[in-house]
């Protein structure tokens, strides 16, 4: 960095800087308000555990970053993070030339994260996290804007310390990564910094240099390893100090030096940068660097944040859904016709019943001498309808009486009845049954079965006896009202039957007597025996005619029923089946399309606080910091 | 044959490991488990195989590992008494075992199928840096003072396990190790307390590896206390032996030396070498002693730590237990849905027809052909009014589905459930996912292929079944001339008697009195009718309940177990798994025994001293 290239933007940039920051905040926090919302709100494409947790985790980064930065000024956070026994602490006491940090042989040694903060920083301002930990104040202007962190190691057998370091880290701004000679490139500390990289800015430290510059005949330099890791990482140019953070802890020590930098150690090793190292945490992080810091990490947040939530984006299924669809109504068509069957098998030992039902039904229109007979004829022929009710036990002794029914007929209750038996015999394993059907034939044209099986499964456990009742009643008072007002010529037939049967057997009575009457007035034939009866036996016989042809004519006989009630009852299932279950997939996909939206909503909101970002914030001092 | 025997067994346990660890590495979440399987094939192929071979004892194997740059070839060098290794600062510069011969005359070199697994010996000589699965050998140069203390040992340079780079080479850290003797196991003062370093450790103790700790880059002043501080912290804290014992392992501490220590570990740094070859000395007092004890507690790891190596096959099991317990739900619902859907209805009217032939049975034969037929003239008026009132009061059955449509709805139903609890569970392991596929790729037609095939057999099956059944009522009562002759002559009796009865009360009867004959004759008619009903309901029953039981016999059970068994045929990893689980065990057990007769069998005549000298006292510098 040299004076011209930071003083360019510096004029341009003198004003806006405070108040992106501040401008920053109120975004940040709206931002964060949807995404709760979002992220709260009940869906029906659900997230898995990981994305949940992770997604939690940046709301509330999203909400730290917001409260972080709505100050007068913002505070850098910079932790160091590295194995155990890396100097982590001797690297702070060197830097604040006092033991703040407790170091020592024994590992793990730093248990408790040590804060270093300027004291005219409150403690109510430190996030909560940092609360808890060892607060150690200072008076370095320098150092003023900047806390720094050191934190229990990442690899020890102490798991409890890698578990705090990981619930500090959100915090950080800068992360310090130091590494020994030892442990530049340990897996744990570098599968973290891989995790991480993409979230704040890092810059490194190779502490006890001493022990990396005695150079063995084969093999690259420590430095030169950890440079060539990090190139192959992004980071062409990444900021690394070589440091001995020991000698200058003993130099300060032996000096008595607390402020300013100790006199130099005397055996230090070529290219020691420790110096350099304090320079830049004092002098080169200045207000703009530590607001372009800042925005940055911002920006990072938000892109990944737009990336997690794309990640969730939920398929667009409507295609899928019509397709879903279609196959099922196929199959809930096929199905209705099988309960319908089984229904009507399960009617058929009340054959009787149910005839014996239609023609009372059919009956009410005749009356007189018709009217009369009928009813009587009726009686007599459904008999036993009625008589096997009448006898008790007679449902258990005789063989096919198993269902109870009421000795009043009632359709409601009868109907009822035929359903539960139905519904115990066959039809509930059929329900649980279509449910997996419908379920896999989803599943075949696309639909995830996951997103299907809930909504589905509520369906079919819903009361399917109580509407399959409904549907028989229905269906039975259908086919009474095509019997009972058929069409075409039948009707032609009926009326004109009804007719002549409910006038000729009176007309038939009157002339027979009046005949009669004639004969005898007239005549003056005194009728004989057979002459009275004659008044009585041709109305009969016309009754009779009249009978025969409506049975021929208008049958009201179970066989001829049941074709009619079959067909009606399918429909009236499959209707009442594509009611429940069709609109599942299509409103499914509804929501997902909504979900969508909401998700695009939200990555379009994200992206568009990011670019605003992008244009005012100047990163150009702290590209180090960060790989590509 | 004996020869044979052990090799096939040490070939086949060495794959079976080498092939579950693969497939640990296939499993993310079990990746973990695949060092420890490397160590358990390893140490089968590498020191087992050539002990039960009879391979001499001599040379030992000593080998140096710890974490990156914690100082693994400076120790080799102290070991070796000369600069051998590069000792260099780049953490994880080794990549590949290196393997130091002593100085003098050569040993015969283990030979052995899968000695090494995948590791190839390079002849000429590279940078230890090679990243690819080879070892090289190379030889000690002669010591200037004589004597080499490590005559009888290869020194091992192994790779680190701690840097990111180290997952794709600590295979053959694992080889090496499974093969060595005894290990030094070098933690620097940075390292000491690390979780990968110190679980490797405990690896080594569970393997029964003789172990000497390092202690590098100390501070002179800190040694005494850190050596306290780490036999509490992480010897502490050690599991115990194969053979149930507490390690005893010695920890010494090298400081941070000078330059000049450092590359003279015969001259000015020999003090530490001194102690640390004392350490490793004590650890081999013999080779054939060293070598029976690096064998016995490698086959008894294996046999202890047998079911936890297998645990990782244990849980795809568990899944596998799961499907099979899904696949005999779904039959169970079957036969339910066949029991009241087709059972609960059908009244097997075929068996009618057996039991009228039962009541034509029990009329007279011959010539009481005669009365019989009189008697049922008599009974017309009683068969037509009987005809009538049943009609009026006996309901028609209800309609049953056919058999057929309802098997093959049930399967459905059964495959469909499947196919959808396949799915859902697609996600939790791969089991599930390779059902959802065989779904996808035809295994619902499969099974109904199967089905078809199955119901042809049990169609004919049922025929025969419902016909024996019949024939068997009929035969009861032929074959049985007491119970048959009882009934016709107890029915004939019965009619006689009551037509005496009302002749002889009503003596002499008017025409009145006479109908009484044919009610008393229709009365005794339908008694037994009443029990050939009886009976006839019974076999009903029982056909019924046959029936049952044949369904679940010749179709469902077959469909069930094909089921099953599915996920685990076709070369599928799940019958690799079961064979796996049940062969490893017993060939575990049948290689800790053949070890220890062996072992029994060498240790008794130690006539042969070791050529070499084994001092007890080390050189001194």
């Amino acid at each position: 960095m040299n004076e011209h290239d930071e003083a360019a933007p510096m004029t341009v940039a003198a004003e806006p800087p405070a108040p992106l920051l501040r401008t920053l905040a109120p975004l940040l926090r709206g931002l964060e308000r949807q995404f709760r919302g979002w992220l709260d709100a009940r869906r029906k494409f659900p997230l898995t555990m990981i994305q949940r947790a992770e997604l939690e985790g940046m709301a509330d980064d999203l909400r730290r970053q917001g409260e972080a930065l709505d100050v007068e000024k913002p505070l850098l956070v910079i932790m160091l993070m590295g194995g155990t026994g890396v100097g982590k602490s001797t690297l702070l006491n060197a830097l604040s030339g006092a033991p703040i940090a407790q170091a020592a042989f024994t590992r793990p040694t730093t248990r408790d994260p040590v804060v270093y903060f300027h004291h005219s920083i409150r403690s109510e301002r430190l996030d909560p996290a940092l609360r808890l930990c060892r607060l150690a104040q200072h008076d370095r202007p320098g150092l003023e804007q900047k806390i720094i962190v050191d934190t229990p190691d990442l690899d020890s057998n102490d798991l409890a310390n890698r578990e705090k370091l990981i619930a500090l880290l959100p915090i950080a701004d800068i992360v310090l990564y130091v590494g020994s000679q030892e442990k530049y490139h340990d897996k744990l500390g570098w599968d973290l910094f891989k995790e991480q990289r993409r979230r704040r800015a890092f810059a490194f430290v190779l502490n006890k240099w001493d022990r990396c510059v005695t150079t063995g005949e084969l093999g690259l330099r420590p430095d030169e390893d950890l440079l060539a890791d990090l190139k192959s990482e992004g980071f062409e140019k990444p900021l690394l100090f070589r440091t001995n953070a020991q000698a200058w802890l003993d130099s300060a020590k032996k000096a008595g030096t607390t402020v300013g930098l100790p006199p130099k150690p005397e055996d230090l090793p070529e290219g020691e940068q420790f110096p350099l190292l304090r320079n830049w945490l004092e002098l080169g992080l200045t207000r703009l660097e530590i607001e372009a810091v800042k925005a940055r990490g911002v920006g990072q947040l938000l892109v990944s944040l737009s990336r997690a939530i794309d990640g969730v984006r939920p398929p667009d299924l409507t295609a899928e859904a019509e397709k879903v669809q279609q196959s099922w109504s196929g199959t809930l068509g096929e199905e209705a016709a099988v309960q319908a069957d089984v229904l009507v098998g399960t009617l058929e030992p009340y054959r009787t019943e149910v005839e014996h039902h239609f023609s009372v039904e059919d009956q009410q229109r005749f009356r007189g001498l018709m009217g009369a007979y009928l009813r009587l004829s009726t009686r007599m022929k459904y008999a036993g309808s009625s008589l096997r009710d009448r006898i008790p036990l007679a449902g258990r002794i005789l063989p096919g009486g198993r269902v109870e029914t009421p000795v009043e007929w009632n359709l409601g209750a009868f109907v009822q009845e035929c359903a539960r038996s139905a519904g115990e015999r066959a039809l509930d394993q059929r329900s649980t049954a279509l449910v997996n059907r419908l379920l896999v034939e989803g599943d075949q044209r696309g639909f995830p079965l996951t997103l299907l099986h809930d909504p589905t499964h509520t369906v079919g456990r819903l009361d399917w006896r109580e509407r399959i009742t409904r549907s028989v009643i229905e269906a039975l008072a259908e086919v009474e009202q095509i019997c009972t007002n058929p069409r075409g010529w039948r009707k032609w037939v009926r009326s004109t039957l009804g007719l002549l049967a409910n006038t000729l057997p009176e007309i038939s009575l009157v002339a027979t007597a009046g005949y009669v009457l004639y004969d005898f007035f007239v005549n003056s034939v005194v009728p004989d025996t057979f002459r009275i009866a004659l008044i009585a036996i041709v109305p009969l016989v016309v009754i009779v005619i009249f009978h025969l042809l409506i049975v021929l004519l208008l049958p009201v006989r179970w066989p001829a029923i049941r074709g009619e009630f079959h067909k009606r009852l399918g429909a009236r299932l499959t209707q009442e089946f594509e009611r429940a279950y069709l609109p599942i997939p299509s409103d499914l996909a509804l929501a997902l399309v909504e979900e969508r939206s909401q998700v695009d909503r939200l990555v379009a909101e994200t992206k568009e606080v990011n670019d605003w970002l992008a244009v005012r914030q100047q990163a150009a001092q702290v590209a180090e910091l960060y790989g590509n | 044959m004996e020869e044979l025997d052990h090799r096939s067994t040490v070939g086949k346990l060495s794959d079976d490991l080498g092939w579950l660890e693969n497939h640990c590495r296939l499993q993310p979440e079990l990746a973990a488990h695949a060092g420890n399987l490397r160590l358990a094939s390893a140490l089968t192929r590498n020191t087992i195989g050539p002990f039960l071979e009879g391979q001499p004892a001599k040379p030992l194997h000593l080998a140096v590992v710890g974490g990156a740059g914690a100082g693994k070839s400076t120790v080799v060098n102290f070991l070796a008494g000369a600069i051998v290794a590069d000792a260099n600062p780049q953490a994880g510069y080794t990549r590949h075992p290196t393997a130091y011969l002593p100085a003098g005359p050569a040993f015969q070199w283990p030979s052995y199928i899968g000695f090494m697994g995948p590791m190839q010996r390079i002849s000429q000589e590279k940078p230890a840096n090679v990243d690819e699965d080879v070892y090289q050998v190379k030889r000690i140069p002669p010591l200037k003072d004589g004597a080499d203390p490590l005559a009888n040992f290869v020194l091992w340079d192994c790779p680190d396990m701690t840097t990111w780079a180290s997952a794709g080479y600590v295979n053959r850290l694992m080889e090496v190790t499974a093969l060595a003797d005894v290990i030094v196991y070098v933690a620097s003062d940075e390292r000491y307390n690390d979780e990968v370093p110190t679980q490797f450790l405990h690896l080594l103790v569970r393997a029964g590896k003789a172990v000497v700790v390092v202690l590098t880059k100390v501070r002179e002043v800190d040694a005494a206390a850190l050596i306290e501080h780490f036999k509490q912290e992480i010897l502490g804290r050690l599991p115990k032996l194969p053979d149930g014992n507490v390690p005893a392992v010695p920890v010494i501490a090298f400081p941070q030396m000078p330059m000049s220590e450092r590359t003279d570990p015969a001259g000015a740094g020999a003090k530490h070498r001194v102690a640390l070859l004392n350490q490793v000395l004590v650890q081999a007092e013999s080779e054939t002693a060293a070598r029976a004890r690096t064998v016995t507690n490698a086959a008894r790891y294996l046999s202890t730590a047998g079911d936890g190596l297998l645990d990782v096959a244990r849980r795809d099991l568990a899944e596998f237990e799961l499907w099979k317990n899904t696949v005999y739900r779904g039959m169970a619902e079957f036969e339910d849905r066949y029991r009241r859907e087709f059972l609960s209805g059908e009244q097997f009217h075929r068996f009618d027809h057996y039991r009228d032939r039962l009541l034509e049975l029990i009329e007279l034969p011959g010539a009481g052909r005669l009365l019989s037929n009189v008697m049922w003239a008599l009974r017309t008026p009683y068969r037509w009014s009987r005809d009538a009132v049943s009609k009026l009061l006996v309901r028609p059955d209800v309609l049953n589905l056919s058999e057929r449509t309802v098997l093959e709805s049930s399967l459905s139903g059964w495959l469909d459930q499947l196919r959808a609890e396949s799915l859902r569970r697609a996600g939790t392991h791969p089991m599930w996912k390779q059902i959802a596929h065989g779904f996808e790729g035809g295994l619902a037609n499969q099974a109904r292929d199967r089905f078809q095939q199955e119901y042809r057999g049990f169609e004919l099956k049922e025929t025969v079944e419902l016909e024996q059944a019949g024939q068997q009522m009929l035969a009861t009562v032929e074959q049985n001339p007491v119970l048959l002759y009882g009934l016709r002559g107890g029915k004939f009796v019965a009619d006689i008697a009551i037509v005496a009865a009302v002749l002889y009360f009503t003596w002499l009867p008017s025409w009145y009195h006479l109908l009484l004959i044919p009610l008393g004759v229709s009365f005794t008619h339908q008694i037994a009718e009443l029990i050939v009903r009886g009976g006839a309901e019974a076999a009903r029953t029982r056909v019924r309940r046959q029936r049952e039981k044949l369904v679940a016999q010749s179709l469902t059970t077959p469909i069930a177990n094909w089921l099953a068994e599915w996920p685990a045929t076709g070369g599928s990893s799940f019958e690799r798994l079961q064979q796996v689980l049940t062969r490893v065990p017993l060939m575990i057990r049948q290689m800790e025994e053949k070890v220890s007769a062996k072992v029994k069998a060498a240790t008794p005549p130690p006539e042969a001293p070791a050529p070499a000298s084994t001092p007890s006292e080390p050189p001194r510098a």
